[in-house]
């Protein structure tokens, strides 16, 4: 069928649960590049054709016209399946370096087997432009939006995460289930991940 | 074109619409089960729809309303829509029928409005009323458009008691997926 696995693979990325990242479907992609290329050749065997036959190619609209049309068509089909599956998953890796962290390291392991080699050079990239651009305006954009009533909050630790983790005004030992009292822009990132959640009240 | 990397409107444009060739076609295979790669004038086939718009465009098809849109389910329609299961009959009822209505049938789009006025009023009820359980049976008639309503609806009636009742602010980022069980 006519460009039938580009179709495919957006169906791939429309299955999974809206804005979350799934593994990289490589063989996929790979099946689409590949169904391009045949699109192609059969494209240009019709175009040649057309040329022995000496007619001329430009306005003549026989048989040969519309396969080549339909081959063309299809074509463009699974470029636009294969560009929208690249775009809506550079966005959710967009949405991670704002959300959860600017290292690909502080990523949890499984989001980051999900990338595709060319995804994480992109996330380091756009960390980096991130970062710098924070750096420039002196101001940390990723933090939460609405002010804060107190600078601590009262935070309980939810996995282990090590001894002596040094904070901006002090180093904790934050073990699981111990409960603290940080400054808020200490905790925001480790609650972001998952570390950590907020106790109120 | 405005929604390029739409996902929606690529799986929209999939739905396959039946239409009559006007010109013969060569070096195209529509079906890998036949051998010859011929389709002939006046040939009768269902092609997807992105495929079928531009070969529309250029005067060499002419399309006719799909089995979604037939005489059936506009009587269905007619009778009670909001208990009519589109999900099964076109996962993208509204959009592909607007897609559709300019090309083939002007009346497609009486029929989404009235289909439409009648089954909103039932998914904004049923979103607020319905315990989650319950609402299975209820979701499985929806379209895709219907249940992004839905769900709309339900999380504007979460933020609303979140506001009301105060809560911790900051959260674990939807993005990593729900929340697993931390293994003890």
């Amino acid at each position: 069928m006519y460009a039938r696995k580009g179709y495919e693979l957006v169906k791939d990325f429309a299955s999974g649960e809206k804005g979350q990242l799934q593994h990289f479907n490589e063989e996929l992609f790979n099946q689409v590049v590949d169904q391009c290329t045949q699109h192609y050749t059969e494209l240009e065997a019709l175009i040649r054709k057309m040329q022995e036959e000496s007619v001329d190619v430009r306005e003549t609209r026989n048989a040969d016209h519309y396969g080549a049309l339909i081959h063309h068509l299809s074509l463009i089909r699974n470029k636009r399946c294969l560009m929208a599956y690249v775009y809506n998953r550079a966005e959710i890796i967009r949405n991670l370096a704002w959300n959860v962290g600017l290292e690909l390291l502080e990523l949890p392991e499984e989001i980051q087997e999900k990338f595709s080699d060319s995804e994480k050079t992109y996330f380091g990239k756009h960390s980096a432009a991130l970062q710098s651009y924070m750096a420039d305006l002196d101001i940390d954009l990723n933090v939460d939006m609405v002010p804060p009533k107190d600078p601590y909050i009262k935070v309980r630790v939810l996995h282990d995460m090590g001894e002596g983790i040094l904070l901006s005004d002090k180093t904790a030992n934050l073990a699981r289930h111990s409960m603290h009292f940080l400054k808020r822009t200490d905790a925001e990132q480790y609650i972001a991940r998952g570390l950590m959640e907020e106790l109120t009240g | 074109m405005a929604n390029y990397y739409d996902i929606d409107d690529i799986l929209v444009e999939e739905e396959f619409v039946p239409l009559v060739f006007h010109k013969a076609v060569n070096g195209v295979k529509v079906d890998e089960s036949i051998e010859k790669s011929y389709i002939a004038q006046g040939s009768k086939l269902e092609l997807p729809f992105w495929l079928a718009h531009e070969l529309h465009l250029r005067q060499a098809v002419s399309i006719s309303a799909p089995a979604c849109f037939n005489q059936k389910t506009r009587l269905e329609i007619q009778a009670d829509a909001a208990c009519v299961d589109l999900r099964s009959r076109c996962l993208y009822f509204y959009k592909f029928g607007c897609k559709l209505a300019p090309l083939c049938d002007k009346t497609i789009g009486f029929l989404l409005a009235y289909a439409f006025g009648l089954r909103y009023k039932e998914v904004l009820h049923k979103a607020h009323t319905v315990a989650f359980t319950a609402a299975s049976k209820f979701l499985s008639r929806l379209t895709k458009e219907e249940t992004n309503l839905y769900e709309a609806a339900q999380s504007s009636m979460m933020s609303f008691k979140k506001w009301r009742m105060g809560g911790p602010r900051l959260h674990r980022a939807a993005i990593l997926g729900r929340k697993r069980k931390v293994d003890e």
